[in-house]
C-alpha cells in the first residue's frame, strides 16, 4: 500500500513510517502543508494520513481542495483536537475518518487498511461470504453452510461491518464508533462481550471457527 | 472618598440642576401669567365698580336734583377705601369730592383718565383719608349741568401683584434650597454606595474571593446590582475553588501513575536477562500510558463541557433512543456480570442536547452501577430509566448494591473523588463529574438518591 503522511513533528512522522514499512506499506513524508498538497495531487497514493495542524496551509484545507477537484483517495485526519465537533467539521471537511492523538500504531494500522479497502468496489456488495458464513444484506438473513443464524438488529450491523471488512483487523473503537456511533472509550470491556456473543452465535458447533480475536488489536472475520 | 468637583459629574446631581432649572422657568412663566390676568381682572372689576358708581349718581342727580347728587358724592368721598370722587361745577371748581386737582382734560371732555392724585388736603372738617397715589377715573358730565368724576386707586392694583410677586420668590428659593439640598444628599447616597461596590472590588482584587457587596434589603437598583454581582462571584470563587482543587488532584492522581511508569521502564531496562518479562513490562507500561491518556481525555473534556460547548452542539434528539441504545449496549455485559438490567423508557421523549455526551452519561452511570450493583450473594438489579415528570425530563440509572452515604453524595461527584480508597476498582473519578458537567450543559443537574438500598442517579434536565 502506497500511503502519503502530512505530519510536520519529525519524531512522529519517522516513528510511523517505520512502523509502517515493518507491515509493507511504502510511505511519503510531507512536513508542511503546501508541500503535502503538491504531492497528493502529482501522484496516486492509497491512502493519505494528514495532521490537521501543518505549518504553511492546514491539514482540512488540503482535504477541502483535494475534494473539489475531485480527488477520492481515502483520507484519515490526525489531530489533537478530540471534539465531538472537531470530529464533526473534520469529516465534514472530506475526511473519510479521524483519528485523535496520541494513538496506538495497531489503532492507525487497523484504520488506514479498512480505508484502502473501502475505494475498492466490494464496497457495493449486497451480499458477503466468507468461508460458508453468508450475510445478505438486502434481506438481511444470515447463514452458515445452508443453517440460517437469528441475529438481533444490533448483531446484524456487528457482523456486516466485520464481514464488509473480512481479512482486515478492525478495532474496538472501530466497532463502537461504525456500528454503535459513539466515540468514546468504555472502561469496561463492553465490545468482547458483544463479539463473544456474536461468536457463540456463528461459531459455536463449527470446527473452524472464523471471528477471530487479534491480541492488542481487536477482531477479525476470516477463513 | 469622593471630592465635591467629582459631584458634579455625577448624574444625580446633573439631573436635579436640571430640573431645578426647568421647574424655576416654568414657575416665573407661570407667574407672569398669574399677575398678567389678575391685574387685568382687578382692572375690569375696578372700571366695573366705577361705572356703577357712576350710574347710580346719574340716577340721583336726574331723579332727585342736584342737591341730592351732592349729599351722596359728598358721603361717598368720605368712605375709607380706595375710592376718588370729585363733584363739581361746569368750570371744574370742587363743589364736593376727596380730591383737590384733576387732569384739565378731565374737566373740559368726559372719559376716562389716569392721574396722580392727593389726597393729603382734608375735604371739609373731619377730612376723609389722606394719601397720595395713582388713580384711574371717569369724569361725566351730569344732567345738572354739575362734572361728577369717580375713580379708583389703581395702587392697590399695584400692591396684589407685588404680594402675588413676593410669594412667588420666596416659594422659588424654598424650593430651590429644598431641591438642592434633596439633590446633594441623593447624589452622595448614591455615590457612597457606588464607594462601597467599588470598595468591595478592590478587597477582591487584592485577593479576599470571599468578599460580598452588602444588599440593604431596600430591593432597588443597586440591591439588583449587588446580587447580581455576588452571584458572579459565587461563580468565581467556586470555579477557582476547583480549579485549585483540580490542581491538587491531578498532582496526585496524574503524578502517581506517572511514577509507577516510570519506574515499570527502569525495571525492564535493568532487567537484561529475560526477555519475556521485559516485554510483558512493556505491555504494562503501554497499558499504564493508556490509561493515564483516558484521564487526560476525561480531565479535558469535563473542562470543556463547563466551558459550555456552542450552542450548535445542542440539537433536537431522540431521548428515548440514546438512553435505549445504552441499555441495549450494556444489557449483554450485565448479563455476563451476573446481574440483571431492566429499562422503563418512556417512549418518543425528545430534548435538546449533545447525543455523545448524554450517552457518554447514561453510560457512565451504567459502567458505575454494573461496579457496584452487586453486594455478596444479593442478586445485582439495574434499572436505566427515562420519565417524564411535569416540567422535568428524567434519566435514571438505578442499582441495588451498597449506595453511597449521604454525606458523601455530594463529594463523589466532585473529580477524582473515589470512595473506594483502596482504589481496588478500575476508574479515574471523573465518571461522576462528566455526569455533572453534561447536566449542567443541558441546564439540569445530576442527583443522587437514595434506592434503598442502592443508589438511584437522576440527570434532571428542564423540558425545553
Amino acid at each position: 500500500m502506497k500511503i502519503l503522511l502530512i505530519e510536520d513533528d519529525r519524531e512522529a512522522a519517522s516513528y510511523l513510517i517505520q512502523a509502517l514499512d515493518e507491515v509493507g506499506h511504502v510511505t511519503h513524508h510531507a512536513t508542511d502543508g503546501e508541500t503535502g498538497y503538491a504531492m497528493a495531487s502529482g501522484m496516486d497514493y492509497d491512502v493519505l494520513i494528514v495532521d490537521r495542524m501543518l505549518p504553511r496551509r492546514d491539514g482540512l484545507s488540503i482535504v477541502e481542495s483535494l475534494r473539489a477537484e475531485g480527488d477520492q483517495s481515502p483520507v484519515l485526519i490526525l489531530s489533537a483536537l478530540g471534539e465531538v465537533d472537531d470530529r464533526v467539521t473534520g469529516l465534514r471537511a472530506g475526511g473519510d475518518d479521524y483519528l485523535v492523538k496520541p494513538y496506538a500504531f495497531t489503532e492507525l494500522l487497523a484504520r488506514i487498511e479498512v480505508l484502502a479497502r473501502r475505494s475498492s468496489p466490494a464496497e457495493a456488495a449486497t451480499s458477503y461470504d466468507v468461508g460458508g458464513l453468508r450475510l445478505d444484506r438486502l434481506s438481511r438473513k444470515v447463514e452458515r453452510d445452508g443453517e440460517t443464524i437469528i441475529l438481533q438488529p444490533r448483531e446484524f450491523r456487528l457482523l456486516e461491518y466485520l464481514m464488509r471488512n473480512a481479512g482486515k483487523v478492525v478495532t474496538r473503537t472501530m466497532l463502537l464508533e461504525n456500528v454503535w456511533d459513539y466515540h468514546f472509550d468504555p472502561q469496561t470491556n463492553v465490545i468482547d462481550v458483544h463479539m463473544s456473543r456474536l461468536r457463540g452465535k456463528i461459531d459455536k458447533g463449527h470446527a473452524n471457527p472464523l471471528l477471530h480475536t487479534i491480541r492488542g488489536a481487536g477482531y477479525m472475520i476470516r477463513v | 472618598m469622593f471630592k465635591l468637583a467629582d459631584l458634579w459629574r455625577t448624574t444625580t446631581v446633573r439631573l436635579t440642576a436640571t430640573f431645578v432649572l426647568i421647574f424655576v422657568l416654568f414657575s416665573v412663566l407661570l407667574l407672569g401669567i398669574i399677575s398678567y390676568q389678575s391685574s387685568i381682572q382687578i382692572q375690569r372689576q375696578q372700571t366695573a365698580d366705577i361705572d356703577r358708581e357712576v350710574a347710580a349718581i346719574v340716577q340721583v342727580d336726574k331723579n332727585r336734583g342736584f342737591r341730592a347728587t351732592i349729599i351722596a358724592v359728598d358721603r361717598l368721598s368720605r368712605m375709607p377705601g380706595p375710592g376718588i370722587y370729585f363733584l363739581g361745577d361746569p368750570t371744574g371748581q370742587r363743589i364736593v369730592g376727596n380730591v383737590e386737582t384733576l387732569p384739565p382734560e378731565a374737566i373740559t371732555a368726559p372719559g376716562v383718565y389716569s392721574f396722580d392724585y392727593d389726597k393729603s388736603q382734608p375735604f371739609g372738617e373731619d377730612g376723609g383719608p389722606r394719601n397720595k397715589g395713582n388713580a384711574v377715573v371717569r369724569s361725566v358730565a351730569l344732567d345738572s349741568g354739575l362734572l361728577l368724576v369717580v375713580g379708583r386707586d389703581v395702587v392697590e392694583r399695584r400692591g396684589y401683584t407685588a404680594i402675588i410677586i413676593q410669594s412667588f420668590v420666596i416659594g422659588v428659593v424654598g424650593i430651590l434650597v429644598f431641591s438642592i439640598i434633596a439633590g446633594l444628599f441623593t447624589a452622595f447616597r448614591v455615590l457612597r454606595r457606588i464607594d462601597t461596590i467599588n470598595g468591595t472590588a478592590t478587597k477582591i482584587m487584592s485577593g479576599n474571593l470571599s468578599e460580598r457587596v452588602p444588599i440593604t434589603g431596600r430591593k432597588d437598583e443597586f440591591d439588583g446590582l449587588a446580587t447580581s454581582l455576588n452571584a458572579m462571584l459565587d461563580r468565581i470563587e467556586q470555579l477557582m475553588v476547583g480549579l485549585k482543587e483540580v490542581t491538587d488532584n491531578v498532582a496526585h492522581d496524574l503524578k502517581t501513575p506517572l511514577t509507577r511508569l516510570r519506574n515499570k521502564a527502569e525495571n525492564a531496562l535493568r532487567d537484561t536477562a529475560d526477555p519475556t518479562s521485559r516485554t510483558e513490562a512493556l505491555e504494562t507500561t503501554i497499558a499504564e500510558s493508556d490509561k493515564l491518556i483516558r484521564t487526560f481525555n476525561a480531565l479535558l473534556l469535563i473542562a470543556r463541557v463547563e466551558a459550555g460547548t456552542p450552542s450548535g452542539a445542542l440539537t433536537d434528539l431522540d431521548l428515548t433512543t440514546v438512553v435505549a441504545d445504552v441499555a441495549e449496549l450494556y444489557l449483554p455485559v450485565a448479563e455476563e456480570e451476573g446481574l440483571t438490567l431492566t429499562t422503563e423508557i418512556a417512549e418518543g421523549v425528545r430534548h435538546r442536547g449533545n447525543r455523545e455526551l448524554l450517552g457518554q452519561a447514561v453510560v457512565n452511570l451504567v459502567e458505575n452501577a454494573l461496579k457496584y450493583a452487586r453486594v455478596g450473594d444479593r442478586p445485582g438489579h439495574i434499572v436505566v430509566g427515562l420519565q417524564l415528570a411535569g416540567e422535568r425530563t428524567l434519566i435514571s440509572v438505578a442499582d441495588n448494591g451498597p449506595g453511597i452515604p449521604e454525606a458523601d453524595r455530594a463529594r463523589v461527584i466532585e473529580r477524582f473523588v473515589r470512595l473506594d480508597e483502596s482504589r481496588s476498582e478500575a476508574g479515574s473519578g471523573l465518571g461522576l463529574s462528566l455526569v455533572a458537567a453534561v447536566a449542567r450543559l443541558h441546564r439540569g443537574e445530576l442527583r443522587l438518591e437514595d434506592n434503598a438500598p442502592g443508589v438511584r442517579a437522576v440527570i434532571d434536565l428542564p423540558v425545553d
